[in-house]
């Protein structure tokens, strides 16, 4: 009877949008405008060249670039896998951390007024600043490197995670404790979902900054990585691999982010639809 | 006398930054087992305090509720509560929010899928069961919601203005749907409405309130058969009445 009536009303092509926005759109041939701005850059760097604007040593050719892919595979497939772990590392030991400590804290005001001033200090310090500590505490090596990776993560995930935990509306929770829901499963089903994408939010900005810190750390606390291989480049006068490490650098930072994202749009599927996406 | 609901001269003062507001004062009300009791005011006498206080979910600062025999102290298992604005979790699907109220209460999984299949054809909402709550009209949205709150078989439904935000069509539907369901569950209803026809439509029996402080100023039974029809001269009439019950309430105060 009124059922029918009632189910065509259940907004129209919202299933639709989602197939196609899991299947065509993200990888529709509009996505490769984004390497519009990288062709640019790579003519332009392949005019500066031939025009010599730098002197070859100073600036090398991409050919040359391309070449020391080639060439050095080895080295720059070693030192990235050695960054790769450590912000793997870090980052993941960040978020076991900043996590479940910023679902805690946005639930519970009295954790709250305990931590908020304290955050608001040591997420103010750039882990750069601490590499001298860092150094003192733990001398050369992956330790002190991933310290400040998880420095680095630690602050935006649990901020960002504390920030979800508070914007959740406030009936949901009431809706659980009308049908008597324990604390843990308040936790594990409503608080832990609905700060999902604030937590991813905080990934993002985590992982960004862990990478930022890895290379700057090997540059001086680690003998090994690419902000290491760059440093050692530049004392042996090989631009070319320098340009490579900054290259590599670079789209490892865009594939971890690619990740984040797709794995976001996995986990937080439910949102597809409800925010409002860019036409 | 004692129904399944009993409030005993409750009140409830909120202490608020600008001062105490008293939201219900005196408030006596009997629900018997299987009647459907509508609460009905303007907006601000206090409705949908009494209701979180029968909910479990505020604390009567004066005055007792008792449900079931015993006296209230938290949400109690007998009741299961419908609100307003649907109250759904936006990243469950329509079964995992059927289910959710079950899952709280520690029903086993297995026990718990066939309840909400159950559920969900009672409530017709079966074609829709791996959907989104966004993905849904608001009035299969409240289905959702009741089918959530049947699922542990309460005794009585608390609903707070559960049709308010629904246009008036698909609020009829629902309207008939929720009597409908109430005929083969037997179960109290405590439904709070501002709609006159709405209380109406529905109801064993309309209480109604007077704001500032929040208390009950009629009692009116309705002996209208079921079902009703709302061009009828009876249901007409006792509409009237109400309205003029409602008016003195508006002298004066802050409409809306
Ligand atoms: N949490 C609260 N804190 C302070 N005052 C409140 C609170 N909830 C309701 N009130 C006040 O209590 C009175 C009754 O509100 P309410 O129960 O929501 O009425 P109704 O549901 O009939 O519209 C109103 O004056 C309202 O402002
Ligand atoms: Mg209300």
């Amino acid at each position: 009877m009124a059922t029918s009536a009632l189910e065509s009303v259940a907004v129209p092509g919202i299933a639709a949008k989602r197939r196609q926005s899991v299947g065509a759109s993200r990888f529709a041939p509009k996505r490769l405008l984004g390497l519009l701005p990288l062709v640019v850059v790579l003519v332009a760097w392949q005019i500066a060249t031939l025009a010599e604007i730098y002197p070859p040593v100073l600036l090398p050719s991409p050919e040359r670039v391309a070449m020391a892919f080639v060439v050095d595979y080895q080295d720059i497939l070693f030192n990235a896998f050695a960054s790769v772990t450590r912000v793997i590392i870090g980052v993941s030991i960040a978020f076991c951390v900043a996590v479940p400590a910023g679902l805690m804290i946005g639930r519970y005001r009295t954790l709250d007024m305990l931590s908020d001033w304290t955050i608001q200090i040591f997420r103010s310090v750039p882990p750069i600043s601490l590499i001298p500590m860092a150094l003192l505490f733990f001398g050369i090596g992956d330790k002190p490197a991933i310290v400040l990776i998880f420095l680095a993560a630690l602050w935006p995930l649990l901020i960002n995670t504390i920030f979800g935990v508070r914007g959740i509306e406030r009936t949901l929770i009431t809706v659980a404790k009308a049908a008597r829901a324990s604390e843990w499963l308040i936790f594990r089903d409503i608080i832990l979902p609905a700060a999902m994408p604030a937590v991813f939010t905080g990934l993002r900005l985590g992982i960004g900054g862990g990478w930022l810190t890895v290379v700057t750390a090997e540059m001086i606390a680690v003998k090994s990585g690419l902000g290491y291989m760059i440093l050692n480049a530049q004392l042996t006068f090989r631009s070319e691999l320098i340009v490579a490490g900054i290259v590599i650098i670079g789209a490892i930072g865009l594939l971890a982010d690619q990740g984040i994202r797709s794995l976001r749009a996995h986990v937080c599927r439910w949102q597809d639809g409800l925010t409002a996406a860019a036409e | 006398m004692t129904g399944f609901i009993e409030c005993r001269n409750v009140g409830k003062t909120y202490e608020s930054a600008s001062g105490a507001v008293e939201a219900l004062r005196g408030i006596n009300l009997d629900c018997a087992p299987g009647e459907f009791v509508c609460l009905l005011g303007l907006s601000g006498c206090g409705k949908s305090t009494l209701l979180q206080i029968i909910a479990g979910l505020e604390t009567a600062s004066d005055g007792a509720v008792v449900i079931g025999g015993h006296e209230l102290d938290g949400p109690s298992p007998l009741t299961s509560v419908v609100f307003q604005d649907h109250g759904l979790f936006p990243w469950m699907t329509v079964r995992k929010n059927v289910a959710f109220n079950m899952k709280a209460a520690g029903v086993k999984p297995v026990e718990r899928a066939a309840r909400t299949d159950e559920l969900l054809e009672m409530t017709r909402l079966t074609a829709v069961a791996d959907r989104y709550p966004h993905e849904l009209s608001g009035g299969m949205r409240q289905r959702v919601g009741i089918a959530r709150a049947l699922t542990t078989r309460p005794k009585a439904l608390l609903m707070d203005e559960p049709f308010g935000a629904l246009d008036a069509q698909t609020r009829g539907h629902l309207q008939e749907e929720l009597l409908r369901i109430w005929e083969t569950q037997r179960t109290t209803v405590l439904f709070v409405t501002h709609g006159i026809d709405e209380a109406v439509f529905l109801a064993d029996r309309i209480v109604v309130f007077s704001p500032r402080p929040g208390r009950i100023s009629a009692v009116v039974e309705v002996d209208l058969p079921r079902p009703r029809d709302p061009e009828s001269p009876g249901f007409m009439a006792l509409s009237r009445s109400l309205r003029h019950k409602l008016v003195p309430d508006l002298q004066g105060a802050p409409l809306g």
